[in-house]
């Protein structure tokens, strides 16, 4: 995704000097034993294990940690509307207070997950960061599409309640969970695909809690479904 | 099967975490020179040296991009080398199940 830019090193004389030189400290040099003898297959089986998986581990923003801020983060946003909503006889919609915490925490979720999946793919070139600037798409377009037909449904007159209630919150996790369950399918991530279908699920059911239910049977829901999804990762690591 | 037969262009230790490194990648994508040489820990002289044997055998490509001091290189593994690092891996494990 970002381009670190320096001097060619693979052209003669890029820049850079030849191993050995300038009191350079490698683990392996260029001159070790070209046989790999001193490497015996246990040896070469962990080491080739350590690389691979730290390599994953460094490239994949993706991380038990960042699934429990984000657990802490859908508990906080959509806990925070509940407050706002719970005791509303009728249904009025969240306060500016609450959709400011909300907002608040949504963004600063966003910006670091963006930092994060930044640092991990610095560097890295090619098909898969296309495709992940395809999918960012799709999921800005899907969620503008979601409040374009918020506005319309207001326009129509529907209840306060389906408009500032249900239908936004259940919409967007659908859709959300539509496509997260459809990226992950397609990358064969299970853990990722379960989730996702998890989502929809809490969602859909969610909207039967009623316009100011809905806020705190949702932010339960998919809180518990993150934490799965962070021990899930944490157990895949482990393996 | 015997020690000797892994292949010798993977069964040493630095060209080992190459290809490694290469392989978490998703097929399609490349890394930076500066990038690999991080995660490896190599000096940039010992990392061209190794990567031109690869090169060589045409399990990694790099391709240069830009030029003068901007210029970019980045590397990815081929089909070619990550066959040759499936059938190391199963040679190993052929290997480690023998002893």
């Amino acid at each position: 995704m970002s381009d670190t830019r320096h001097m060619d090193p693979m052209s003669p004389g890029g820049g850079h000097s030849r191993g050995g030189d300038g009191g350079d400290s490698d683990d392996f040099s260029a001159d070790e034993d070209e046989s790999g003898a001193g490497l015996n297959p246990s040896e070469a089986a962990d080491l080739l294990q350590q690389t691979r998986r730290r390599a994953e581990r460094k490239l994949d923003y993706r991380s038990p940690w960042l699934s429990l801020v984000g657990a802490a983060v859908v508990l906080i946003a959509l806990g925070a509307v509940w407050l706002s909503v719970r005791n509303q006889h009728p249904y009025k919609g969240p306060t500016l207070t609450a959709l400011g915490v909300m907002y608040g925490v949504l963004v600063v979720w966003i910006i670091l997950v963006l930092a994060v999946a930044q640092r991990a793919s610095t560097g890295v070139s090619g098909r898969s960061i296309r495709q992940q600037r395809a999918q960012a798409a799709v999921v800005v377009a899907a969620l503008v599409a979601v409040s374009a037909y918020q506005g319309y449904l207001k326009s129509e007159g529907v209840s306060l309640s389906v408009v500032y209630g249900t239908y936004p919150l259940t919409a967007q996790l659908i859709v959300l969970g539509t496509i997260g369950a459809a990226i992950a399918g397609w990358r064969e991530d299970w853990p990722g695909f379960g989730s996702s279908m998890a989502i929809i699920l809490v969602a859909a059911g969610s909207a039967f809690a009623g316009a100011a239910g809905v806020w705190l049977s949702d932010a339960i829901g998919i809180a518990l479904v993150v934490v799965g999804y962070a021990c899930a990762q944490a157990w895949t690591r482990r393996k | 099967m015997m020690v000797e037969e892994l292949d010798p262009l993977i069964h040493v230790p630095a060209r080992l975490r190459i290809v490694a490194t290469l392989a978490a990648l998703p097929q399609g994508d490349a890394l930076s020179f500066t990038r690999l040489q991080e995660m490896i820990g190599l000096t940039p002289g010992n990392l061209i040296t190794h990567l031109r044997r690869l090169e060589e055998a045409e399990y990694v490509i790099t391709e240069k991009t830009g030029s003068g001091p901007a210029s970019r290189t980045s590397v990815a593994l081929t089909n070619h080398g990550r066959a040759a690092l499936d059938s190391y891996t199963e040679a190993l494990r052929g290997l480690l199940d023998g002893l």
